[in-house]
Parts: structure tokens; C-alpha cells; sequence
């Protein structure tokens, strides 16, 4: 009777264990969401579009890569010496770059991460709230356009360089990721098409986004870009006319003083875009990293202290040029300098300057000087309105070299000016011609294995 | 059976014959092991049939024999026989016990089996093999012990990742590392550590609690382990009591551990003056273009003379070689240890304990290593009544480990190597450890001091693990059992880290960073199994289990980090003015599975056996939760046969041979989804697509062929088994690299645009062979056990890809898991001194160039050797004389390479910064016509600096792992203080190591970076302790 009963209750016990079980296996994940509930409302469509400034913060991109790596393929020598461990960016120093370089692969597939965030809000836009969503379509085409631009001047030969018609330099990826099919393997579009798509995103962007947007994307910034874009072209009337635009907007206004550009407070920390800050990747304590201040700012200042500027850099400055005083000399025991350290990425949680107003007055200089014109200013007053700023003389006369003078020192460090201003004007890179295949990336190794469509650049 | 039949014919035997004229002899069986009673034991008279009893519950016997009888032979399954001489005191008998008995139980997935009837390839180790070693895990004190299970260790830190391969590696993407079943119940190894670098869940276990532990490595022994089992499965035993007198057992030891190897670095001259040759390197390449030589050399060499004063603290002291600081020496410790273990087991014949306690205390010998373990654990057993039993094995631990920093940061001691020996260890300008000084630190050191991580920094990982079952066993009928057990193991950590001030160089915070990360996992496991015994006729045995297995796993935590303290006085994050991180975690999985198995054997020679398992997870697609692992084998115990019973020869001979299937689930929990996770962007709220769905995903299953062979000749006196086999692993889960144009921003793994699919095939085959001997019995006993394995491991197919993003270790087709897939070094051009690779192109015929670039890029990619070992094996000697045992073991893996990740800091020819290099960078090309491996020294030119063969070199090597020299004292000397036991020892671990490989340890795998495929790289990691212990162990 009593094994009657063990039995009975076993056996029962199994079954409701069992049954229970089948329930169990399905788990859901609880830090993740499922990729079919994660765009639904309008709200979802904004997160998502906020999923794409995350993205386009990360540091082989807008957290400062993207700048720090041209400056550091073209400066060497005579602006700066690279001094840090990571093999990638000595590499990329030597202007001798691996096709496996880690560096040139991380900034290929955060950019494309952030793309692919645009595209998932451009592709949901019909569920965003009506009143939001020329918004949310002019910040996720600015992002998209933007990236476009820089991928091309990184991957792809200057626009100047041949014809871009034929030039390859990256793929064209406009819709949302969903799956894995026959359809993910797409070539590499033309130096022309990816201009041409950034312009139409730019376009869209500059035409839909409010003068005012907090710290996202504004209107302002999409045509700055625009500007910096056609430039790099050497479209000269249509860089003035869109520098002119974000000046005669009155949305943004220079700082009073060079170095308030670049806020250091007593404790690092997050500070606002200033006035003259067009668009600006926020970093806080919490969210973003700054690489500007990874490789320039000393260990003090929490970097790595890896880029030293010579001080043959530092002696292009006048006397009086406030900005030729905002570095820091690393004084030898003789109290001779060794080498300068730039101050502007002294915080660690400053924001990464994308786009700021003195460059647009630069290229309104630039483009009038090309063409003739006066447009907004002359050049001559343009130019002095920087250098007056800076403390420094004003010029009686502006050539070409002076523009290009001035760019270099207001700018310095700030955009892979080095690298694309050289490129655009065809002046040599250190011993280099701008048009030498080692000045532009290699397509990443890891890409092309995983997508034989990808063709390598010359070089490589 | 037999043998109980026996007995009462013997007992029978020995009321006729007591009538006669005798006497009557006393006495005592205990094990030799513990010193526990044994019942049951059968003592006859030698030569005299007829006369004989068995032991009692206490292990004593009475027995009366006749006048003329001289000699009594004691005789119980599983220990070796013994004779012993009558005399007039009552006999103390000790069994030893005899692991190549036929007879002796193996644990099996879900019940045992009896050796003689296994037809699976199964290994064991016993607690005898491992015992008292001076390591903190189970896999470091079975490592060279066991053909076919490869261990390694990741470098030689405390507490930390150990890889272990049974069988090769059959898996790409999903876990390699065999399941642990811990007496019964699957536990947590899953790795915790919050940092890249792995620790070790299973040094949470001590193993001088460990009776057995068994390796099942074939389809055979493992598919009862179904989708979880093609790593291996290794399935470990707990002592039980024994019904008798209460055992004491306490053993304790101390000693300490040196580093089993330096390596080399230059003197302050040596590194002086080759900074200075590379500044004239660097200078005429500066001109090569043009430009005015002498004005570049003054250039460089004034940069240089900067550089060496900063880094001789400001001074000119770098010019006289007065400051000559060697940092490799800094980068250790004394390094201490201590350990102790009580036991107590014993009981009635109705219940049964072991209870055994533990404390060990090692310290590192890497500055600021240490780990504690304190445990415990009860295990009981009893019988409620005959027909049932139930029991319960409980262990609890808490374990402390002192963490230091992983191999690729800074702060790791080991990484105070690249600093300049000209650099002071105290700064003359303040008096404190180079580095304190405020403004000077920003850029001297070269690097920052790992020194001051010491005294100003610290990372603890605690954990409290509880791990118990309970168990019930019914006899339902007469052979007919039902078996119900419930496992819980529970593992709570808790990881605290405080970094001070002074190490704002290597955190870049300039006011204390800390970090605060819980863990939890609850895994909980239940087992209902029938098993049905029984003989039918005299030649059929049949041997059944059917049952159910359930698994749930909840892993939960949190996660909190801050900066800015008031002070350094503050290390909790509630002092933390600004907290920059804060996460909780909740993740988990389940199994359910259903398992068959049938053992059937005629006239116990002819055997085939047969199981199946379903199991579904949590973790496969919705297409496909369910996956079905069956396997079958077939053994014939020749020896058995009339042709060969009699053989003075051959005393065993049994020939087995299995095929089945096993698969491999140790995959993420979510991998099969679609998924977008968290993206914030400056205090607000954001996502990102993180994962592409695959509902198809699947189990990878791995079909595996086994042929072996077991004997034993001469009586067993040479024993030993045979084993080939294949396993081909087809479905491979991979992580499939797909085009980074679709933007997925993957968490884990973080490599962005993969996907795991089931694509792929791989195998891997090989031998195994197992020889035990008896070399010498008697008085001077001399016993060798011998493993050597082969195994070849070749992924067939992956699509034409080539997987793997760090340096060198790449998957492609043909070739190992990790191949060293680069640049071919072809040396130092004579005439300029350029770095030169192989260009090895292919031209349209195929025809490979052998041609010499110094262009880097120019070269092609070519197979460059493999982490792996291709042979492996053990030899383990054990000496007796008259309670003096002396026990050594070596082991070697040989045929792998090893890649020194960190050559293109420390041996660049002074090329890629000021980091000091190792000796023979000295050996560099100097002037046109020389010939040298070393390429000029040129400054920040980085010659030959990039990854490529120039820094791989031979991993081969033989260690001498363990020596123990034990002497037992004298039973009469220790029995008059009333001590069963008293046992003294030595003991020493990697006494020794003969290898080719330069660096430090030749078994290693930098830890920050190790996986499946990232393997055989070192980059400053720490080598092996050298651990001398002295200890005693006593028993009463």
C-alpha cells in the first residue's frame, strides 16, 4: 500500500513538473527588447533616432577618431609626433596602414551603426507624431549625410583627384537592417554618388530642421556641413552661399574669447554647446568618450598624452596670437621646450566640436576670394574678424596662403583639417603627393572577407 | 553476487572446521587511504580452503584457525589483496586500494557502472592523484594526468581562467570547456569576471573533498549528456563516510611560490646606447627623401637627450648608468602559502557523513595576488528504511581573490617591464615611487608605474558559493529503483575596486575611480530517474534508466562605478560626487531533457549498449528548441574467452567501440533573437539594433567514432588502454562576420555585424593512450603511469571565411581553431637593415613567390604555425620503500607555437618607443653586410614592429608539474599515541620547465584577450608559480 502511494505521488509530481517545464523554455530577454516591438510608437521612432547620436558618438567616429586619424596621417613631422602604444595609430602616423588596421575597421563599422539607426528612423517616420517628424527626418538625414561625407574622404580618392564619377568610396546603405539575406552584400558606390547622397541628406536636413534644436541637429548645421562639403569640392559658390547662410542666420555668434570655445572648468566636466558651437557631440560623465581628449590632453588631464606638437607648430603663431598660447609646453630641465601639448581637449568630458562658426566665416573668406565676390563680408574682414578675436593682427591684404595660414591655426587639430585642406588644394603631404593611395584608407580587410563585393583601393 | 555466495560458504565452512584444534585470531581491516573501517572484507587462511569470515561493521574480525595456519589473506572488491603473517597481538590490516581493478565503480552520467562493463572511453582520476597539491583549482592538480584532457592555464595568476580540452576543440563560436557535474548536478563555470579577463568558478570547489572524478569522452559515456556534451563531461564524486568509528583526518601545509622563469631585459648602458643607434636609425631615414643628415641626427638626438632625461628624473644620471632599475624583479612578490583541511567521516550501517573543512592562503607571485578559500561541506547519507534512502551533499565557500589588473593595461606589474631601466624606482625629486609627483607624472615614467597599484589601489572578487542536493533512493521492487534529486547551486560575488589618486595616469580620473559590480547565480537542477537492474538465466544482464532532467540557471546583478572622493580615505561609492555607471542584469536559461539508456551484456564478455537524450533549451530557435542525441556501443571482453582465461599473459583484453552524437549549447541566452538595446546619448534616452534574428539557430552536433582497446598483463601488472577516434562537428555555431554596412551594434559578443548561425563543419581525431605499471612490488614498489595524446583539429569548412580580428589567430579552412595566419619574417635586409616579409604571392600558376619585400602591406597572409599542441601527454612515477613514497610527475605538449604579442614593444629594436627591450635586441643590424634577425634600430620608425612570424616562436615544452616526497611513519611508533596515521611530506610544483620559448612561461595565453580562437599568445603575462610546500597529514 505504501509503495502503491510513492508511486502515485512520484509519478504525479513528474507530470506537473513536466508540464510546468514546457512553459519554461521560452525566455525572454530582460535588458533587450525584441527587435518587432522596438519601433512602434512615435516616441520609439525619437529613442531610436537618439540610438543614432549614441552611435555617431562612439569614438572610432564623432567621439574624436575620425578627426584625431587624418590629423595624424598628415601632420607628421613638422605639427606633431605620435607617441602612444597603439600600433593602429602609429601605423596610420606612418602613413603605412595594414589592411587589417583595428583602427580603420572601427570607424567603418560605427559609422555604418549609426547609418543604420538613421535609416530605421527615415524607414518609421510614418509612425512619428506629425508635429516631430520633419524633425526627426531632418536630424536622422543630417547624421546620415554627414557620415556619408567623411567615409568618402576617408575611403574613397579626393574629390580632385580623377574622376569621382568612377572613384570608388563607399557603399550607399539607405534602409534598415532587418535580416540576413543575398541583398546584404552591397558594392561600393562612386566618390560622386556618396557626395551627391550626402548633399541630398543635407539638403533634406537643412530644409526641415528647426534654426534651434537643443543640443541635436539644427538647420544651421546641416548647412555648415554643406558648406564644409562644397568646399572640399572646390564648388566655391555654393560653400560661400551656404557658410553665408549659417552666418547671416544670426543663430550662433563667435565667443568673445578663443579659448571660451574650449571650456576647461575647475573639475572636469560636461559643459553646454557655447554660441559658437554649430553642432557639437555632448559627452557627460555617464554617456559618450572624447578621443580628442584620449590622445591630446596630458595623463593630468585624463589622456593618454600620446600627441606631441612640436614646437615649430607653436613658432607659426604671432606673438600676440591668443591662440598660439593655448598649449601647454612640456619644459625640458633646462626649461628648454621638449614639446606642446594643445589645451583645447583639456576636459574630459568636453563636447567633440563638429562644426563651429569661425570655420564657416573661413569658408565664406575662402569662397569669396575664389570667386570674386563679397558675399555677406570681404574676405579681408572676414579674415581679420578671426584673427581680431585671436588677438592677433590684423591683415591689411588676404591671399589664398593666408586663408590657408589661418585655417590652420584656428582650426588646428580640430577636423582632419590637416589631411583634407591638403587634399582639397593638392598640396604634398609631408613627402607624399595628396593623390598617393597611402593618404587614403584601405577598404577594412575583415569587410572585404565578409562582403566579396567590396573592391580594395589601390595600395593595398 | 559471486562473491556473496562465497562468503556464506565460507562462513559456513568456518563453523565445521572451528571444532577442531585452533586458536583464534583478532583484528582490524581499515582503508589505507583514510584510515575508515572496512566491513565486508573476506580473511582466509592461505593455502587452506575452508577456513574463513568477514569483517564486521567496525572492521573487526574474529576468526579461529587451525594450529598449523601461518598466513592470512584479506581479500575486498576494489582494494588490492594482502597477506599477512599470524602472530599474537591482534592483526592490523590496511587495504590498499587498487584502481586498475575491474570491479571498481565508475560514475557514470546518471548511475554507475562496474569498469569491466563500460564500453564507452571514460578516465578517471582519484583523489590519491590529486590530493594536497599546492593549487587552488581542480584542473591545475589533474593537469598531465589524463590522456586526452588538455589543460592550460591562462598565465599564472591566482583564481584565474584555466582552458581545458577534452578531445580537441570542437566549436569555433559556442563554449569549449567540458560539463562539470558535480555529484550529479550540473554546476555554474560559467566565467563571471566583470573585467575581460576570465576567472575560475570551479576554484570554488576544493578538491581534497573530491573522491573521484571522471572524464567522459566519448559519445558512448557522454550522450546521456546530450546537447551538452560534446565538450566532454566531467563528472565529479564527493567522499561519502563509511559505516565505522569516527575518522579524524587533519592535513596541513605551508611553503611558498617563486616565479618558474625570468626573462631578460637591458642594463641602463645597454639601453642608452641603443636608444642612440636608433636615433642615427631614425635620422638617415628622416633624409632619405632629402634634406641634410647632420641637421636630422642633431634633430633626433636632441630629442632623445630630452627623452632620456625626463626619463632619468630629470637628471643626467642616464649618461653614467648610475640608475640601473630592474622592473621585471619588481613585478613579483614573496609569495606564501598556507592550507589546511580537517575531516571527519564515519557513521553506522544505517547512516553515513563526511564533514570536511578547509582554509587555504596563497599568495601570488605577481605583486598584489593573493586568494583565500575557506569551505566546507557535509555530506550525509542514510537509510529510512531498506528500501529507501536519502542523503544530501552540502558544500559552502568563500573564496577571496585579490585580483590584479589584466595583462593588456598599465597597471598589470608585469606591464613595468617596458619602463626604462634609467628610471629610478624612488624619484629623487620627491623622495616617493617614480610617478607620485604632481605634473612631472603626466610624462615620466615612460608609462605609468603599475608600482603605485599597489598601495593605492585594489580589486577583491568575493565569492559565497552554496552547493547541495538532496536525493532520494527507492527500491521499488527488487532491482527496480527510483531515483529523485535536487541540486542547487548558488554563487554570489561580489567584485569591489577602489583606484586612488595617485593612479590617475592608468584610470584617467583625477580624484579616485571605484566599482561595485554584485553577481547571482541561481542554478537549480532536478533529476527523476528509474533504473532497472536485472539477470535473466545466467548469461543475460540487462541494465536500464529512464529519466528526466530539468535545468533553470537565473543569473541576476548590478553594476554601479563613480568618481570624484573627497579623499583617498573614502573607497565606497557612496562617497562617489558623480556616479558614471549604473546597470542591473537579470539573464537566464533553461533544459529540458528526457534520457534512455540500456546496458546489455551475455556471459558478461559480450556487451552493447545504447542511449538516447532529448533536450530542448531556452537558448535554440523557435524553430528548432528540440535537438536528439543518441549513441550506441559494442564491447567484447576477449580475455574472458576459453581461448585466453588461462593466459599467463594476457589478463585483460576487451575491445569496445562506440558512435553517437553530443551537441553543444554553451551559447549567449538570447542569441537565436532579434533584438535593440539601450543607447542613451547625453541624459537622454535612446536604443540601437543590437542583434539580427535567427530563428533556424540550432545545437551544433558532433558525431563521434570511438575505437579502443583496455588490458592488462601479467596478473595487471601492465594495464593500460588504446583509444581512436573522431569526432566531426558539423551546424558549427559561429559567429558569422557579416558585412559591417548593416550596422549592428552587437553587445555580446561586441564584435559589431555578426551573427551567430549554424555553419560550418570541423573535426578533430586523434589517440589516446593510458599505461599503468607495477614495475616493481614488494618492499621497493616502483609504479609509472604513462598518457600521450594526439589529437589533429582542422575546420573542413566555413564558407571560405577568415575569422578572428586580433593579431595573428585567425579560423580558415584546413587549418586549426586559431592558426597564426600573418606576415612571413624574412629577416633583416644586409644592406639598408630593412624588416623583410615573404611577399609569398601567387602568380597564375600557383607558383608561390618567395621574393623578399620590405614593403609590409606588399606581403601576402600564410599559415604561420598552431597555438595548439599537437601531442600531449603525462608520465607520473611513484617510488615506495618502507613508508617513504617519492611521486613525480611530468607532463608536455609539444608541436605549438606561441605568439609574443608584446615583441613589437619590448623586442623592436628600440623601433616603437622608449620601452626597454629585451637582451637580444642587442643583436640588431648595424652596418651594411650584416646578417641578423634584429632590423636597425630606428626611432618610432617601427621596422619590423608589425605583427608577423618575427615573433612567434616554438611552444614545446616539458615541466616538471609536481614531486612529492611522503614518508608515512611507522604504524607501531604512531599507534602508541593513538594515531592511525602520520604522514610528512614535500611537495613541489613546476619544479622545472625545459623549453626553447624565450619569454616567461611557454604555457600561457594572455588572459585579457583569451577564447576560443584568440589562443598561444603571451603579452605580458604573468609564468607559472614555483610552489614549494612542506606538510603533514594525521589520521586518528
Amino acid at each position: 500500500m505504501k509503495k502503491i502511494n510513492y508511486i502515485y505521488i512520484s509519478a504525479f509530481a513528474a507530470a506537473i513538473s513536466l508540464s510546468a517545464c514546457n512553459k519554461a523554455l521560452n525566455i525572454k530577454p530582460k535588458e533587450q527588447i525584441d527587435q518587432t516591438n522596438a519601433i512602434v510608437t512615435s516616441n520609439d521612432v525619437q529613442s531610436t533616432l537618439v540610438g543614432a547620436y549614441n552611435r555617431m558618438a562612439q569614438t572610432g567616429v564623432y567621439g574624436g577618431r575620425i578627426f584625431v586619424q587624418p590629423d595624424l596621417m598628415a601632420a607628421t613631422d613638422t605639427v606633431l609626433t605620435f607617441n602612444g602604444t597603439y600600433q593602429g595609430l602609429t601605423q596610420i602616423t606612418n602613413q603605412a596602414i595594414p589592411n587589417d588596421n583595428s583602427f580603420v575597421l572601427d570607424t567603418w563599422q560605427q559609422a555604418y551603426q549609426a547609418i543604420n539607426l538613421a535609416n530605421n528612423v527615415v524607414a518609421n517616420l510614418s509612425k512619428a507624431d506629425a508635429g516631430q517628424r520633419d524633425r526627426m527626418e531632418g536630424e536622422a538625414k543630417f547624421i546620415r549625410g554627414l557620415i556619408y561625407f567623411d567615409l568618402a574622404r576617408l575611403y574613397g580618392r579626393a574629390w580632385n583627384d580623377g574622376d569621382p564619377a568612377t572613384n570608388l568610396a563607399v557603399p550607399i546603405v539607405l534602409t534598415p537592417t532587418t535580416g540576413v539575406d543575398n541583398s546584404i552584400f552591397v558594392p561600393r558606390n562612386t566618390v560622386k554618388e556618396v557626395y551627391t547622397q550626402a548633399i541630398n541628406d543635407l539638403k533634406t536636413a537643412e530644409a526641415k530642421l528647426p534654426a534651434t534644436n537643443s543640443f541635436y541637429a539644427n538647420s544651421g548645421a546641416a548647412s555648415a556641413i554643406l558648406a564644409r562639403l562644397y568646399l572640399q569640392q572646390g564648388d566655391y559658390t555654393n560653400a560661400g552661399a551656404e557658410a553665408n547662410t549659417v552666418i547671416a542666420s544670426g543663430t550662433f555668434t563667435l565667443n568673445a574669447k578663443y579659448s571660451d570655445e574650449f571650456p576647461i572648468p575647475g573639475k572636469a566636466s560636461h559643459v553646454d554647446n557655447t554660441p559658437e558651437d554649430i553642432f557639437a557631440i555632448q559627452v557627460t560623465e555617464q554617456q559618450g568618450i572624447t578621443s580628442m581628449n584620449e590622445f591630446y590632453a596630458s595623463a593630468s588631464n585624463s589622456g593618454r598624452g600620446d600627441i606631441h606638437i612640436d614646437p615649430a607648430f607653436i613658432a607659426e603663431f604671432d606673438a600676440n596670437d591668443t591662440r598660439g598660447q593655448f598649449y601647454t609646453p612640456k619644459l625640458n630641465s633646462d626649461n628648454s621646450v621638449s614639446f606642446y601639448r594643445t589645451k583645447k581637449f583639456d576636459n574630459t568630458f568636453g563636447n567633440v566640436h563638429v562644426v563651429r562658426l569661425a570655420e564657416m566665416y573661413l569658408i565664406r573668406a575662402e569662397s569669396n576670394l575664389q570667386t570674386g565676390k563679397a558675399l555677406g563680408a570681404t574676405p579681408l574682414s572676414d579674415i581679420n574678424k578671426i584673427r581680431e578675436r585671436a588677438g592677433a593682427n590684423d591683415l591689411t591684404t588676404v591671399a589664398l596662403s593666408d586663408i590657408k595660414a589661418e585655417r590652420r591655426h584656428e582650426l588646428a587639430f580640430e577636423g582632419g583639417f590637416f589631411l583634407h585642406d591638403a587634399k582639397r588644394l593638392g598640396l604634398p603631404v609631408g613627402k607624399l603627393q595628396y593623390s598617393s593611395p597611402k593618404l587614403v584608407f584601405p577598404i577594412p580587410l575583415r569587410e572585404i572577407q565578409a562582403n566579396s563585393k567590396l573592391v580594395q583601393n589601390p595600395g593595398y | 553476487m559471486k562473491k556473496n555466495l562465497l562468503t556464506i560458504l565460507l562462513l559456513f565452512s568456518c563453523i565445521t572446521f572451528g571444532l577442531a584444534q585452533s586458536r583464534v585470531i583478532t583484528g582490524k581491516v581499515t582503508d589505507q587511504k583514510d584510515g575508515s573501517a572496512l566491513p565486508g572484507v573476506s580473511v582466509t587462511v592461505k593455502g587452506l580452503s575452508g577456513t574463513g569470515t568477514q569483517t564486521g561493521v567496525n572492521g573487526t574480525f574474529s576468526l579461529t584457525v587451525p594450529g598449523t595456519a601461518k598466513v592470512l589473506l584479506f581479500q575486498f572488491l576494489g582494494f588490492k589483496p594482502m597477506e599477512m603473517s599470524i602472530s599474537n597481538k591482534p592483526l592490523i590490516v590496511q587495504l590498499e586500494s587498487d584502481s586498475k581493478q575491474l570491479s571498481e565503480v565508475v560514475v557514470v552520467g546518471y548511475g554507475t557502472q562496474t569498469k569491466a562493463s563500460v564500453t564507452g572511453s571514460i578516465a578517471s582520476v582519484s583523489s590519491k592523484q590529486i590530493e594536497e597539491t599546492p593549487v587552488t583549482s581542480l584542473e591545475q592538480a589533474m593537469q598531465g594526468k589524463v590522456a586526452g584532457v588538455v589543460i592550460q592555464a591562462d598565465g599564472g595568476k591566482l583564481g584565474q581562467g584555466i582552458n581545458i580540452r577534452v578531445r580537441g576543440s570542437s566549436s569555433v563560436s559556442a563554449g569549449t570547456q567540458p560539463l562539470y557535474i558535480l555529484d550529479g548536478i550540473p554546476i555554474t563555470t560559467e566565467n563571471l569576471s566583470s573585467t575581460d579577463a576570465a576567472t575560475n568558478p570551479i576554484a570554488d570547489i576544493n578538491f581534497n573533498d573530491i573522491e573521484s572524478v571522471q572524464i567522459l569522452k566519448d559519445a558512448s559515456a557522454s550522450a546521456i549528456y546530450g546537447a551538452r556534451a560534446s565538450n566532454g563531461v566531467i563528472v565529479i564524486t564527493t567522499k561519502k563516510g563509511k559505516a565505522g568509528a569516527t575518522k579524524i583526518n587533519f592535513s596541513a601545509q605551508f611553503g611558498s611560490s617563486t616565479p618558474s622563469r625570468h626573462r631578460q631585459f637591458l642594463n641602463s648602458k645597454q639601453y642608452v646606447a641603443l636608444q642612440q643607434r636608433a636615433a642615427i636609425g631614425a635620422a638617415k631615414q628622416d633624409t632619405i627623401g632629402g634634406g641634410d643628415y647632420n641637421d636630422a641626427l642633431a634633430s633626433e638626438q636632441s630629442a632623445l637627450n630630452d627623452e632620456l632625461t625626463l626619463l632619468s628624473a630629470g637628471n643626467d644620471d642616464w649618461k653614467t648608468g648610475k640608475v640601473n632599475t630592474n622592473w621585471e624583479e619588481q613585478a613579483f612578490q614573496k609569495a606564501p602559502q598556507q592550507q589546511y583541511d580537517l575531516n571527519l567521516s564515519g557513521g553506522n550501517d544505517k547512516t553515513t557523513y563526511y564533514i570536511g573543512g578547509q582554509y587555504l592562503n596563497q599568495t601570488g607571485i605577481v605583486l598584489g595576488n593573493s586568494f583565500k578559500r575557506y569551505s566546507g561541506r557535509v555530506n550525509l547519507d542514510t537509510k529510512v528504511d531498506k528500501n529507501l534512502s536519502i542523503g544530501t551533499n552540502l558544500s559552502f565557500a568563500n573564496t577571496i581573490n585579490n585580483r590584479i589588473a589584466n595583462d593588456d593595461l598599465f597597471s598589470t606589474p608585469l606591464q613595468g617591464v617596458a619602463l626604462s631601466p634609467i628610471t629610478p624606482l624612488i624619484d629623487p625629486r620627491s623622495g616617493l615611487l617614480s610617478g607620485s609627483l604632481p605634473g612631472e607624472a603626466d610624462d615620466y615614467p615612460l608609462y605609468y608605474n603599475p608600482l603605485l597599484s599597489t598601495n593605492n589601489a585594489y580589486y577583491q572578487a568575493k565569492v559565497y558559493r552554496t552547493i547541495g542536493n538532496v536525493y532520494a533512493n527507492w527500491e521499488i521492487i527488487k532491482g527496480l529503483t527510483f531515483r529523485s534529486e535536487f541540486g542547487i547551486d548558488q554563487l554570489n560575488q561580489a567584485e569591489d575596486s577602489y583606484f586612488g589618486r595617485l593612479t590617475f595616469r592608468n584610470t584617467a580620473t583625477n580624484d579616485g575611480f571605484g566599482e561595485n559590480t554584485t553577481t547571482q547565480v541561481l542554478n537549480y537542477n532536478t533529476n527523476n530517474y528509474f533504473s532497472y537492474k536485472t539477470l535473466f538465466g545466467t548469461d543475460h544482464s540487462l541494465d536500464l534508466t529512464l529519466g528526466t532532467s530539468y535545468q533553470n540557471s537565473r543569473k541576476v546583478g548590478n553594476d554601479i562605478q563613480g568618481q570624484e572622493f573627497p579623499s583617498d580615505a573614502y573607497k565606497k561609492l557612496g562617497a562617489a560626487a558623480v556616479k558614471t555607471t549604473g546597470a542591473s542584469y537579470d539573464e537566464g536559461y533553461t533544459f529540458l531533457s528526457y534520457f534512455l539508456r540500456a546496458n546489455y551484456a551475455y556471459k558478461g564478455k559480450y556487451l552493447i549498449s545504447g542511449s538516447a537524450r532529448t533536450d530542448g533549451s531556452s537558448r535554440f530557435g523557435s524553430n528548432s528548441r528540440y535537438g536528439f542525441f543518441p549513441s550506441g556501443s559494442v564491447g567484447w571482453i576477449m580475455s574472458e574467452e576459453e581461448f585466453l582465461k588461462n593466459s599467463k599473459l594476457i589478463s585483460n583484453l576487451k575491445v569496445r567501440f562506440s558512435y553517437g552524437l553530443t551537441g553543444n549549447a554553451e551559447i549567449g541566452n538570447f542569441s537565436a533573437l532579434g533584438l535593440f538595446s539601450p543607447a542613451n546619448y547625453n541624459g537622454t534616452a535612446g536604443q540601437r539594433f543590437s542583434q539580427v534574428a535567427n530563428p533556424n539557430l540550432k545545437w551544433e552536433t558532433t558525431a563521434q567514432l570511438d575505437a579502443g582497446v583496455d588490458f592488462g598483463f601479467f596478473n595487471n601488472r601492465l594495464t593500460g588502454s588504446f583509444d581512436y577516434y573522431k569526432k566531426n562537428t558539423r551546424d558549427l555555431l559561429l559567429e558569422v562576420n557579416l558585412p559591417g554596412t548593416l550596422g549592428i551594434a552587437n553587445i555580446s559578443p561586441a564584435t559589431p555585424s555578426t551573427q551567430l548561425q549554424n555553419l560550418g563543419k570541423l573535426y578533430n581525431k586523434g589517440f589516446e593512450l593510458q599505461i599503468s605499471s607495477d614495475n616493481l612490488v614488494g618492499k621497493f614498489k616502483w609504479t609509472t603511469s604513462i598518457n600521450a595524446s594526439y589529437n589533429k583539429n582542422i575546420v573542413t569548412d566555413i564558407k571560405g571565411q577568415v575569422l578572428g580580428s586580433d593579431d595573428l589567430n585567425r579560423v580558415i579552412e584546413g587549418q586549426p581553431i586559431g592558426v597564426f595566419y600573418g606576415h612571413e619574417y624574412a629577416g633583416v635586409d644586409p644592406a639598408n637593415g630593412d624588416a623583410l616579409y615573404y611577399l609569398n604571392t601567387k602568380d597564375a600558376n600557383g607558383n608561390i613567390n618567395r621574393g623578399k619585400t620590405n614593403d609590409y602591406n606588399a606581403a601576402q597572409n600564410v599559415v604561420l604555425g598552431s597555438p595548439t599542441p599537437k601531442y600531449t601527454g603525462g608520465i607520473t612515477n611513484i617510488f615506495g620503500y618502507n613508508g617513504i613514497e617519492l611521486a613525480v610527475t611530468f607532463q608536455g605538449v609539444f608541436g605549438n607555437k606561441i605568439y609574443n604579442q608584446a615583441g613589437q614593444y619590448m623586442s623592436s629594436a628600440a623601433g616603437n618607443g622608449y620601452d626597454n627591450q629585451t637582451v637580444d635586441q642587442l643583436n640588431y643590424w648595424n652596418k651594411p653586410g650584416d646578417i641578423t634577425n634584429v632590423p636597425e634600430p630606428r626611432t618610432f620608425y617601427a621596422n619590423g614592429t608589425n605583427p608577423s612570424s618575427r615573433y612567434i616562436s616554438s611552444g614545446t615544452y616539458v615541466r616538471c608539474k609536481t614531486v612529492t616526497l611522503a614518508y608515512n611513519l611507522p604504524k607501531d611508533i604512531i599507534s602508541k599515541v593513538k594515531l592511525e596515521r602520520v604522514k610528512v611530506f614535500v611537495n613541489a610544483y613546476n619544479l622545472f620547465v625545459i623549453t626553447k620559448y624565450k619569454g616567461w612561461d611557454p604555457e600561457v595565453n594572455t588572459d585579457y584577450q583569451s577564447g576560443n580562437i584568440n589562443l598561444g599568445v603571451d603579452f605580458y603575462s604573468a609564468p607559472q608559480p614555483r610552489t614549494v610546500t612542506f606538510g603533514f597529514n594525521v589520521g586518528l
